[in-house]
Formats: C-alpha cells, structure tokens, sequence
C-alpha cells in the first residue's frame, strides 16, 4: 500500500501549526491548553494510523530550479517512531496539564513541546538527507529550551551543555551527509543525491552505494561521522554527559523528549543507515559503543543519588543496548544481522513504553513526597497503590525480568552477541560477557528503583497524597502497553501469536538489507539454550548481589570520582580552558572596532579564497562611457569619501559620508534606474537619522591613531573594497542556470521575461507580468533572496532589541 | 530626543504637512511598483522615515500619547508596548510574504511562483491589473516598516 501524501504531510505540518495557535489560544483556554496539545497529538497519532501497513515515499517539490523536494518516506521504523512521538505525546500533554499546574512559562512550554513532536515527526518520516539534518537540530534546540525553562542556574548550564554535544553532533553528522551525497553523485542507480529512501534513493541501492563508499576510501569516515552525530543525540558513551543534566528539565519533558522520543533519534538513524553502511566496520564501531555504552552508564546509574538521575544514566544504557543490537551484523551469516536486527527494533519499543512510564512515576514521586533523593524515599506503596502496581511492570520489563517485556528483547541481544562470538570467535567472545555484565548492573538498579515502593518508609515522609487522575492515567497506559507486550510472549509460547509481532517485524525490516524479510516471533523461552543461561545469570547474579547495593554503590562512587574518570571531567576541563585561555580576549575585546575588523577581514578571505579555489578569472568590461555628468557625481563622491577619513568629529564624519550616499543615487538617476536611485535616498535618509541617534554614545575617537593601526585599517579597507569589487564583477558576469538560448545573458532574461507578453489571456503566471523590471525580479523572479533579505531585516530588529533590552536589564 | 522643546514651530508645522504627503506617497509607490518606480522595500523605508520625521521633531512619546490617546510605554517593560506592535507588523509581514509563496504550492506550483490577473473594462481603470506578487509586497513592506521603526524607538530611547 502506497502512504497517501496529504495525510503524511498534515501528520508533520499539524504540530507546528498547533504550536504556532498556543501562544493566542493560552490566553483564551488558559491551562486547558495542555488538553488542545493532547487534541493535537491525538490527531497525528489517528493520522498515522490510517498510514498502517503503508509503504513507499512521497515527494513534494518545493522548488524545483534547485531539485529541492520535501520527500517523506514510511515504513515499518518511521511508523513505530511516529506512532511513538505523537502516542507517548498525548499522554504527556495529559500529564502536563496536572504536572504543570503551578508551573511558570506554560504557553512557551507547550509550544515548544509540540513543535517538538512535529519535529520528531519530521526525523521519522524524512526521506531526504537534508530534510532530516533540519528536523534533527529543530530536536536540539526544542530540547534547549525545554531544558532551560526554570532559567535557573544549573537550568542553563544543562541547557547549554545539551546543545553543545547534540547540535555540534548534528554538525558531524551533517558532514557525513554531504560524504554521502558527494559519493551518491556518482552512483547511478542513485537518482536524486540527497534522497535517502524511497525510490531512486541511496538505500534503494545500497550495495553500489557501499561499493562506490569503499573505493572512495569513504566509508570509515562516513561511518565515524554518522556515529558521533548517533551518539551525540542517543547519549552514548563518551557523549553521554549531557542526559543526567537535561534533567533539570521539567519531569514530563524527561519522559517524553529524554527517554521515549528524542534521544531515540539517534538510534533511529543507526537503524536507517544500517542496511547502507552494515560492513565490518560497522560491526566493530556500533557493536562496542553500544555495549560499552550499556555498561558504563549503567553501573553510574547505580552510584545516582537522584531517581531522575539513575532513570536519565538508565536510559543512556538501553539506548546503548540498541546500538548494540543494531551494530551486530555478520557478513557470512545473515540470521546474526537478523537476531541484531531483531534486538534493536524490538527494544526501541519495550524502552519507549518501560522508560517513559518510569519517569512519569519519578514524576509522581517528586510532585507528591517532594523529593527525589533515593535515601529519603521508601515504602510508597501504602500511599500510593496504583502507581506501585505501574512500577512493578515497568520497573521488571526495564530489569529484564521473565516475562515482562524488556526481557525478551535482551534476550534478542544475549542471543546475537552469542551467535556472533560462536562464529567469529576470539575476542568476539567479549560481547556477550560484557553484555551480561553490564545486565547485572540493570538489574540492580531496576530493584534498587522498584523498592522504593517497597520496605521500611522514612519516619520524616509524612502522608503521600495520590496525583490527579490526569497524572496516573497516562503511566498506567504506558504500563498496560509494557504488559501486552509482555503478555505476548506467553500467550506466544502457547501458540497465540498477537499483532505486535506482525508490527516489530516491519519494525525489523526497515533495517535489513532490501528484500529480506522478517518473520518475528518472541516467547518465553522453553529450552536450555546459551541466551537462557546468559539471562539466568544476570537475574542470579543481580539476585544474590542485591543485598550489597549500597557497598556496590559506594565502591562505585569512589572509582567515578577519580580525577579523569569523572563524568565531565572532560567537558568542564574543555570548557573551563575556552573561557580562561588568552585567545578569546584578544578577539572580543568589548571595541566594536575590533569585531568589525575579524568579521569583515574573515568574510572578505573567506570569499577572495573562494574565488580563488574556484580558479574563477575576471570577466572583462566594456561599454562603459563617463559623460560629463556623471563623471562631476563620481569626482564629488571620491571627494567626499577622501574627506570622511579626514573629518574632526563623528558628525562631521556622518555628514561627509552621507555625501558619498547622495552621489551614488545620483548616479543611480544618471544610469535610468530610479528604483534605486529613490531606495538610496531614503536609506541614506534614515541611516543618518540613526547615525545621529548613537552618534553621542560613541567616544570621541578620533586623532592619535598609531602607524600600524593605519595601516592595519587600511588593509582592511583595501581587502573589503576587492571583495566587493570582484563580487559584483563576477556575479553580474555570468548566470548560472539561465538556458543557452537566452544568450547566457542575465539582462536579456529578465527584460524579456518581465513585461507582460504582447497577446495575453486574462491570467499569466510564466511570466513576471510587470514593467518594472527591477520590482519584478525582487518579488517574483528572486523572491527567493527577498525572503531571505526580509529575513535578514526582521533578525536585525529583534537582535537590536535584544542586546539593548539586556543592556537595560544591566546583563551586558 | 524626547523632547519637544528644541524645535522650531516651522519644523512642527512642516512635518505636520508634510508627514501625510510622504505616507501617501509610500503608499503610492507600494501599488504601482509592479508596473511604475516603487515597490514594497522603498514604500516600507519611506514610511519609516515619515514616522522618523514624527519621532524626530515631535520625540518619541507624542506618538502614544497624543494619537493613540494613551500612556507612552517604555520598550520591552511592558507588554504590550509600541515595540510589541511593530514587532507584530514584522510577523505580520514574513507570514504573508511565506504564505503567499506557499499558496503556489497548493496549486501544484513552486513555491513563491506569481502570477498576474488581467481584468478588462473596469470602469474608470480600463485595464485593471492585480499580481500575486502584491501580498508578496505588501509582506515586503510590513517587515521594512516594522524592523526600522523597531530600530529607530529603541536606539531612540536610549
């Protein structure tokens, strides 16, 4: 079945929109707003329902002279990711209008939240590399704000941290990208070069691809690229430092942007890329992040002292354990890519549900006992029933207990780490002992979780009121869907086989390579087999070592607080040596004078180097005759631009200058171009009116200028006038992309195109329709450049805005 | 700046004849500017520099206080200040600019394709021309007036 393209649209554009009515629509319904975002997301989940079973991708061409097109794809994992996004999102909102009751920024909140979904949307059902890089960074920077949202201290330092790992992730990935279009030039099954699925598009032939990758000597780097930009937004280990701080975040962002969608972005572009990139490599680089992830961020889990803290380390180490699910692959036995295949779908799954249940309790928790420290808590079961009965299901499906459902996909992952050290031998065996290692750490901390509710409660807790009902519905959900899935498994071993397994195998094959299938089954295990004996003792290991937990703990601490061991020892002793080193100073030094030198000395080497790379030549000109007029306006021009370098103070200098202003509208009129001409003049106009305005800020600057300041400024001048010289000359030169049959010639193009044709219906749209050549290019045949010119200008105002509101507020 | 004290009643009167002229001739330039001299950036630079006039001659609170009959408000301490509103003419602006270009592609089009209406026998006009390319300006326009006199009151201000 083929997706139907205006519902997928609408399931990615209605978020956005939605975001867009919050800020009115808060005024009108107030907190109920958090209810119209339910509405929303509800909407995108019916709409990717109707989607179910559909395969294929759709294209909308935006604009076509450049071959962009917006193109989405859907399969199995765009829809688990979209059905994630857009189902765990309506019981967030739900949630939030009880959690956020009290709460300050409500209308920011939920706005960023749901362009945060349609986001996220936007990752699982791009279809084009571009497409998805842009949605990627929406992801960062809605996860910015919502961490940022108490402006606090630690709240901002999260917020920054958060940022700085996954955007300059995003960065890497970014560059990988461009690899991958660069060698899909070349690759000629390969129709459009940034389409990554669909038909024509580098998944669909991911053998030349990898072929054509090898030769070029770029698959490593590619690889490398593409898994910083995964890790960096899945937290995996040494990029995983930023997860524990974006806690600071409100608790339904943590469950929903932390655990159950964003950070599942990362995983989601390794299971995409895995039928392109899946080679040895890729085994070795993805297999060991992600058990070495699973590993170290479990055991810092257990030494948390927080419950938000081990949830936020305990997620890193399942998203861990699907890269390592997803990186396991063999290139001589396909049934080992499958079972890696198999782990790292299935798991993105029982995660979502366990992971997102087990925050919105660690919400529960924090809003009615008003703590979130470990030691303080304890015995909640009395006060609180039903949430320790939603905890006991997520809680066992995150240990990896039989038969609830995180069980059966480790089980997937003891099974492929198996297989695959069974066939490669030698130090492959490593994987499955790490993998069962780092399990036993799970376990712990899943126990150590789940007895909270459990045992002896602090004298100092008091009585814990049940949340609303807009709080407990949601968890109770989530954990109902863990306990099917759970479910499954048994009524599987019974011969009943439920529809989830028909989902997760497509789930599957969106990460195979083209045209395996995948019959998924899962059951309780009824033989002794080595993955069963590898859960047996993770359960009895974790079971005999529980009653050490704090011991484990404390040996745990002691060793993470060593020196470089330290979670962010790096990040602060990176970021600690920016801010103290003594380059920064030198180049912002608080003298506007010196930010005008680096920038414009940067962009005129920047682009004078560009022009040289390209071995572009100065294109001669000709024709150009000075009458009398015109060569009076230029004479006064130069006159005046001499006289500005020389005059007493800044007034006399804005005056002077603005002589040079005049003169070039006049020359604009001399040239028959009075669009320009008029432009000049009121610009020249208005810059003097606000060049009068700051003038008596500026300090009186003038005179006692040092030689080598002369002569530094001077190079400058010079270096700006060059650029902007060879800039004109060369872009009015030549035009790219105009046919050959319009004589290569820019003005011809335009002075035919423009005018509305001599016989003409009553509607026209292939030409400009104008005879003013000039308004007709801005708005019709460049209006393009214009919205980005007006862009620009809106930019401007509000950064000036900005800088003199925290001017005022005395920040700067 | 704030003060009406320094100007010269030639110059109060003057702007005040001279203000309306230069409006309606922005205007003027906005409307013809697909066919004649014009179009939205200068019509939106022209006005700026009209209520520039104002700002200029009479500071920047007569604006408020004597034709919207209410309160000065400070930038950015107040909700819903005269920054807040110029604010909302350059939303205003990008929205319909974007928006207009996206119509296209509801027509199957690309995005930020124009097209051009011809209406024969209007009375009084004849020929009576109307462009997409008008709401495009009109876009053009908000922006150019909205971010100068954004400018032009906070700098002021200061």
């Amino acid at each position: 079945m083929q997706p139907t393209a205006g519902i997928i649209l609408a399931v990615v554009a209605l978020p956005f929109l939605g975001a867009a009515a919050v800020p009115l629509l808060y005024r009108v319904i107030g907190e109920r707003t958090a209810y119209f975002a339910a509405a929303v997301a509800a909407a995108c989940f019916a709409l990717i329902a109707t989607q179910f079973g559909a395969e294929g991708a759709i294209s909308v061409r935006w604009i076509p002279a450049l071959d962009v097109s917006l193109s989405l794809y859907v399969d199995g994992l765009a829809l688990l990711i979209g059905f994630l996004a857009s189902g765990v999102g309506v019981l967030i909102f739900t949630y939030s209008g009880g959690y956020m009751h009290n709460e300050p920024g409500k209308p920011r909140y939920y706005a960023t939240l749901l362009a945060f979904m349609g986001a996220m949307l936007g990752i699982a059902f791009a279809a084009d590399l571009i497409a998805l890089f842009v949605f990627w960074e929406l992801t960062s920077v809605a996860s910015f704000i919502l961490i940022g949202h108490y402006r606090d201290e630690s709240g901002q330092y999260a917020a920054r941290k958060s940022m700085f790992v996954t955007v300059s992730g995003g960065l890497f990935m970014l560059i990988g990208f461009l690899l991958l279009h660069w060698v899909a030039l070349d690759v000629a099954s390969v129709e459009s070069a940034f389409r990554l699925a669909g038909e024509g598009s580098m998944l669909a032939s991911a053998d030349a691809m990898q072929t054509a990758l090898r030769e070029q000597g770029l698959l490593v780097p590619v690889l490398l690229l593409i898994g910083i930009g995964a890790a960096a937004k899945s937290a995996q280990v040494p990029l995983h430092i930023w997860l524990p701080d974006a806690m600071e975040a409100p608790t339904p962002v943590s469950a929903f942007l932390h655990s159950a969608t964003m950070v599942k972005a990362g995983v989601y572009l390794v299971g995409r890329m895995r039928p392109l990139l899946v080679t040895d490599e890729w085994v070795l680089l993805f297999a060991l992040l992600g058990l070495v992830t699973m590993t170290i961020t479990a055991m810092l889990a257990v030494t948390a002292s927080d419950i938000k803290e081990l949830l936020a380390y305990s997620t890193a180490s399942h998203l861990g354990l699907i890269v390592a699910g997803y990186g396991i692959a063999s290139s001589a036995d396909a049934h080992i890519g499958l079972l890696g295949a198999e782990t790292g779908a299935f798991h993105v799954l029982n995660h979502a549900l366990f992971k997102a249940t087990l925050f919105l309790v660690a919400g529960i928790i924090a809003h009615e006992a008003g703590t979130r420290a470990i030691e303080e808590l304890g015995g909640l079961s009395d006060d609180l029933p039903l949430t320790a009965g939603i905890t006991v299901v997520a809680a066992l499906g995150m240990a990896g207990v039989p038969p609830f459902n995180g069980f059966y996909s480790k089980e997937f992952l003891f099974d492929a780490t198996y297989e695959l050290a069974a066939h490669d031998g030698g130090l492959w065996w490593l994987l499955p002992v790490v993998a069962v290692f780092g399990s036993i750490f799970t376990f712990l901390y899943s126990i150590r979780f789940l007895m909270l509710f459990f045992g002896e409660k602090p004298e100092e807790l008091g009585h814990v009121h049940e949340p609303p009902w807009s709080m407990r519905g949601p968890p109770l959900l989530l954990a109902v869907g863990a306990g099917i899935v759970g479910l499954g498994g048994i009524t599987a071993t019974a011969g009943f086989h439920l529809p989830i397994e028909e989902f997760v195998g497509r789930i599957v094959e969106s990460s195979l390579p083209a045209g395996e299938e995948a019959h998924f089954s899962y059951h309780i295990p009824t033989t002794l087999s080595p993955p069963v004996l590898m859960s047996g003792v993770t359960v009895a290991v974790g079971a005999v070592a529980y009653p050490f937990y704090d011991g484990i703990r404390d040996g745990l601490r002691a060793v993470r607080d060593l020196g470089p061991l330290r979670p962010n020892w790096y990040y602060n002793g990176a970021t600690a040596l920016m801010d103290t080193n003594e380059i920064g100073p030198q180049i912002h030094n608080g003298l506007l004078r010196t930010y005008a030198l680096w920038f414009l000395g940067g962009t005129s080497a920047l682009a004078l180097a560009g022009y040289v790379a390209a071995t572009v030549s100065i294109p001669t000109f000709s024709g150009l005759t000075v009458t009398i007029p015109l060569g009076i306006v230029l004479v006064v021009a130069i006159i005046g631009a001499a006289a500005v370098t020389g005059a007493p103070s800044h007034v006399a200098g804005v005056l002077t200058l603005s002589i040079l202003g005049f003169m070039v509208a006049i020359f604009y009129i001399l040239a028959d171009a009075p669009d320009l001409a008029l432009t000049q003049l009121v610009i020249e106009t208005l810059v003097l009116v606000i060049f009068l305005l700051v003038i008596d800020k500026l300090p009186a600057f003038y005179g006692g200028s040092k030689r080598w300041m002369l002569v530094r400024d001077g190079a400058a001048s010079l270096a700006v006038g060059t650029t902007v010289m060879v800039t004109v000359l060369l872009s009015t030169a030549r035009t790219p992309g105009v046919p050959s049959y319009l004589d290569h010639s820019l003005k011809s193009f335009f002075i035919e195109r423009a005018p509305p044709p001599p016989e003409h219906g009553s509607f026209i749209i292939d030409s400009g329709g104008g005879h003013n050549i000039v308004n007709v290019i801005l708005v019709d045949f460049r209006a393009f450049d214009t919205l980005g010119e007006i862009s620009v200008v809106a930019m401007a105002a509000l950064s000036i805005v900005t800088l003199i509101a925290m001017q005022q507020r005395g920040e700067i | 700046m704030t003060t009406d004290h320094d100007t010269t009643v030639i110059a109060r009167t003057v702007a005040r004849v001279v203000f309306p002229i230069i409006v309606v001739t922005a205007i003027a330039l906005l409307l013809q500017g697909h066919n004649l001299p014009g179009g939205g950036f200068i019509a939106g630079t022209l006005t700026a520099a009209a209520v520039g006039l104002v700002y200029v001659i009479y500071g920047l609170d007569h604006l408020e206080q004597e034709l919207l009959g209410r309160p000065p408000s400070v930038p950015f301490t107040d909700e819903a200040g005269i920054t807040r509103e110029y604010g909302s003419l350059v939303t205003t602006g990008l929205a319909l600019a974007a928006g207009g270009g996206a119509v296209a592609i509801l027509f199957g089009d690309a995005f930020l394709t124009q097209a051009v209406w011809f209406f024969e026998h209007v009375p009084v006009y004849g020929e009576f021309e109307v462009a997409s390319a008008l709401a495009f300006d009109l876009g053009v326009y908000a922006v150019v007036v909205g971010a100068l006199l954004t400018i032009l009151a906070v700098v002021g201000a200061e």
